[in-house]
C-alpha cells in the first residue's frame, strides 16, 4: 500500500491546521456561514438535513486494518457509532459535530486520511478496481496510475475552482468493475505492440444529464498520461459553462462540440504545452511502484478438502461461496466480497463494531488490506482458500455474511431524504422494502443490479442499474420513476424509462412485477440483463401498466 | 387567484452541531412541538427577522420557514422531508452505538 511521503505527511497536516483555525474563526463569529461554507467544503465537510456531514477520502477504495479502525474509533467518539461507504469509495460520517471537525481530521491524519476534495468543484477522489492486484486479466496494479493522479491533482492550483466536480476512474482490466465509461474521464490501462499505456475515455457520468463517456485517445503512451490529462483539464476549465451549475460538467462541453472538435483542442493544447514539466518524474513513479509491488503470498493448494467439505455440511456456507468469492491471479487464493447489504439492512451502513472486526480479519487472513467498492461492499483482497471458513464465521457473528454478491438484495442506494438536504425521495427504506421481499428468491433470480437515487444528482447511479428507481418529489408526494436496461459495465448502457411513476408503497411490488417478467421470458440462464436486451421494454411495461 | 397561506415555524441548523431546530419563544429548541408558529405573512416576516438575529448571533444557520398544519397538538411539517427533519434523526431504524466511556 501507497505510504505518505513528507510532502503528503506536510500539506495534510497544514491543511488541518488551517482547518481548526477556520473554525475557530466560524465558531467565534469571525466568519460567516457564507465565508465559511466553501471552506468547509473544501475540506469533505457538508450541513445535511440533521447534521453535518463529514465525508472522508479512501483513495482507490484502499486501507489498511489501522485505517479501518480509525474509521471505527471516529464513528464510535465523534459520531453514532457508525459510517456510510459510498459509491465513490469513500466514507461518510453522518453526525459529527462542527466543534469535533478539527480533531477527527487530526486523528485522520495520523493514519494518513484526510478529507480533503472530497467535495467542492474539483478533482475528486480517484477510484479504481477493488480487484487490483486480484484480477488475473489486468494488465497491472491500476493503483499505481490512481495514486500518480492523486498526487498530480491533489491541491492542483490550475484545477481547484473548476466550473463543476471532476471524477477520475482507472482500471486495468476489460472487464469493468470501475463503472470506467461513467466517469469525467475514464482511464483504462492497454496494451499495444508490446507496449503497456492507456486508453482514455471522456464525458461520461450521471445526474441529470446522463451520457456514456466517449473514446478521447485509443492509446497514450504511460509517460504521457498526466500531461494529457493536464490538456483535456485546461480545456474544459477554459471552455466548460460556468453560467449554468447543470451545464458545466465536462460531459456537456464533450457533446456539445462533439467529441473530435474537443480532442482536437486537447492535443492541440498537449503538443504546445511543456509536457516535461507536468509528467511525473521516473524516480517517483518507482517509487510509487514500489508501494504495490504484489505481496509475498506462501503457496497454497488451489484445493481444499476441508473447505469442499465444510460446502457440503454448511448451505449457508456453500451459498457464501458461490457468491461472494473472486478467483484470484495466485492459485490458492481469493478475493473475498464482503457485503454492507444485510437483507432489510441500509445499503453501505457499517457500525464501528463491524468495521473493527472487517479490520482484524484483514490484518489477520488478508495481508492487512480492505477495499471499499463503488458497489458500497468491502474486499478482502489476498485470501487463502483454508481461510475461507474462518473469515465466514468472523463475518457471521457481525451480521455480515450475506451471500448476496450482485443478486437483488446488493443494492447501491444514496442517503436520499433520510439524510441528504438535495434529496426529494427516501432510498433506503425502498431498498430495504425490495431486499426483505425478494430475499428468498435471489438465488433464483440470479444476477441482477437494482440502484435507487433518491434525486436526480444520481448518487444511487440509478441510470445504470439493470432496474433503476430514481425518487422524484411530486406535488408534495414521492414518485419513483422506473428505468430498466442499465448497465455500469464495459458494455456500458443508460436504463430507459418505462413510463409513468409509483408511489412510495408500490415500488417493492413493481420490482417484484419486474423480477416476474424477467423469469416468465428467460431462456436457459440468461440473466436478466441479457433477457431484456433480447426482449425489449414492452414486455415489461405491460406488467407494469396494463389494466 | 391568491396563494393559500399556511401555517409556519422557523426552522434552522445549529451552529455547532448541525441539528435542526426550531425558534421558540425561550429561543432555538429542536422540539418543534415548542416552536412559535406564524399564522399571518406579517408574523412569517417576524419569524424570519427573529431568525436573522440568530444567524447574526452565530446560534444558527440557513434559517427557512416551514408549512406547517396544526391539526393536531403539535405543528406537523406538511411535506414528508421536513417531518424527517423535524424528527431530528431518519424515518430508518439505524443502530446508535454508545459513546465512548458510557455503558451500554
Amino acid at each position: 500500500m501507497y505510504r505518505y511521503d513528507e510532502f503528503d505527511h506536510r500539506f495534510v497536516a497544514e491543511r488541518t491546521s488551517e482547518f481548526r483555525g477556520q473554525v475557530q474563526r466560524r465558531l467565534e463569529g469571525s466568519l460567516t456561514e457564507d465565508e465559511f461554507k466553501p471552506l468547509r467544503l473544501m475540506n469533505g465537510l457538508y450541513l445535511q438535513l440533521h447534521a453535518y456531514m463529514l465525508r472522508v477520502a479512501i483513495p482507490y477504495g484502499t486501507l489498511n486494518s489501522r485505517q479501518m479502525r480509525m474509521l471505527a474509533h471516529i464513528a464510535e467518539t465523534w459520531d453514532k457509532g457508525y459510517g456510510h461507504f459510498t459509491t465513490r469509495q469513500n466514507i461518510q460520517f453522518n453526525w459529527p459535530k462542527l466543534k469535533d471537525v478539527p480533531d477527527i481530521l487530526d486523528a485522520l491524519a495520523s493514519v494518513e486520511m484526510h478529507a480533503i476534495q472530497t467535495s467542492g468543484n474539483c478533482i475528486r477522489n480517484t477510484t479504481s478496481d477493488p480487484l487490483s492486484a486480484v484480477a488475473p486479466e489486468e494488465i497491472e496494479d491500476p493503483r499505481v496510475t490512481a495514486e500518480l493522479i492523486r498526487q498530480w491533482s491533489s491541491l492542483h492550483p490550475e484545477f481547484t475552482f473548476l466550473g463543476r466536480k471532476f471524477k477520475i476512474a482507472v482500471t486495468a482490466s476489460d472487464q469493468d468493475r470501475v463503472a470506467l465509461k461513467l466517469h469525467d474521464i475514464g482511464v483504462q490501462i492497454v496494451q499495444k505492440d508490446g507496449r503497456t499505456g492507456y486508453r482514455v475515455l471522456v464525458g461520461g457520468g450521471m445526474g441529470r444529464t446522463p451520457m456514456v463517456a466517449k473514446e478521447l485517445r485509443g492509446f497514450l503512451p504511460r509517460e504521457d498520461l498526466l500531461p494529457y490529462l493536464e490538456a483535456s483539464m485546461r480545456v474544459y476549465n477554459l471552455h466548460g459553462r460556468r453560467d449554468n451549475k447543470y451545464k458545466a460538467r465536462i460531459k456537456i462541453l464533450v457533446h456539445e462540440i462533439e467529441i473530435d472538435a474537443f480532442r482536437d483542442q486537447v492535443e492541440a493544447e498537449f503538443v504546445q504545452m511543456d509536457r516535461s514539466a507536468v509528467a511525473a518524474p521516473s524516480e517517483e513513479v518507482d517509487r510509487i511502484i514500489a508501494y504495490f509491488v504484489p505481496p509475498t503470498l506462501p503457496p497454497q493448494a488451489e484445493d481444499n478438502a476441508a473447505i469442499a467439505r465444510m460446502r457440503k455440511v454448511d448451505p449457508e456456507f456453500d451459498a457464501w461461496m458461490r457468491r461472494n468469492i473472486h478467483i484470484h491471479k495466485r492459485p490458492g487464493y481469493r478475493a473475498v466480497t464482503i457485503s454492507l447489504k444485510p437483507i432489510g439492512g441500509v445499503p453501505g451502513d457499517a457500525t464501528a463494531e463491524q468495521m473493527r472486526a472487517m479490520a482484524d480479519l484483514a490484518k489477520s487472513y488478508a495481508n492487512d488490506e480492505l477495499r471499499v467498492t463503488h458497489e458500497q461492499n468491502i474486499v478482502l483482497p489476498h485470501v487463502a482458500v483454508g481461510d475461507l471458513y474462518q473469515i465466514y464465521r468472523g463475518l457471521a457473528a457481525i451480521g455480515l455474511d450475506a451471500p448476496n454478491k450482485g443478486l437483488v438484495t446488493d443494492i447501491i442506494a444514496c442517503p436520499g431524504l433520510d439524510y441528504c438536504g438535495l434529496a426529494t425521495a427516501r432510498s433506503i427504506p425502498v431498498a430495504q422494502a425490495i431486499s426483505t421481499r425478494l430475499a428468498d428468491r435471489q438465488e433464483e433470480i440470479g444476477p441482477l443490479q437494482v440502484k435507487i437515487s433518491g434525486c436526480i444528482n444520481a448518487c444511487g447511479h440509478h441510470h445504470v442499474g439493470h432496474i433503476g428507481i430514481l425518487g422524484l418529489d411530486k406535488a408534495g408526494t414521492e414518485s419513483y420513476q422506473i428505468t430498466l436496461g442499465g448497465d455500469a459495465t464495459e458494455t456500458a448502457a443508460l436504463g430507459e424509462r418505462t413510463g409513468p411513476g409509483f408511489g412510495y408503497d408500490e415500488v417493492p411490488v413493481v420490482v417484484e412485477k419486474l423480477v416476474d417478467t424477467y423469469l416468465d421470458k428467460r431462456e436457459a440462464k440468461e440473466t436478466f440483463l441479457q433477457t431484456y436486451r433480447r426482449v425489449g421494454m414492452e414486455p415489461f411495461k405491460e406488467a407494469l401498466y396494463a389494466a | 387567484m391568491p396563494k393559500t397561506f399556511h401555517p409556519k415555524v422557523l426552522t434552522a441548523n445549529d451552529l455547532i452541531n448541525g441539528n435542526s431546530v426550531f425558534l421558540t419563544p425561550e429561543g432555538w429548541s429542536d422540539r418543534i412541538a415548542d416552536a412559535m408558529t406564524a399564522l399571518t405573512p406579517d408574523q412569517a416576516s417576524d419569524l424570519e427577522a427573529l431568525g436573522s438575529r440568530g444567524v447574526d448571533q452565530n446560534d444558527v444557520v440557513g434559517p427557512y420557514l416551514v408549512d406547517v398544519s396544526l391539526d393536531s397538538d403539535a405543528p406537523v411539517p406538511l411535506t414528508r422531508r421536513e417531518r424527517i427533519r423535524a424528527a431530528g434523526r431518519p424515518s430508518i431504524a439505524f443502530i446508535e452505538a454508545p459513546k465512548v466511556g458510557q455503558a451500554a
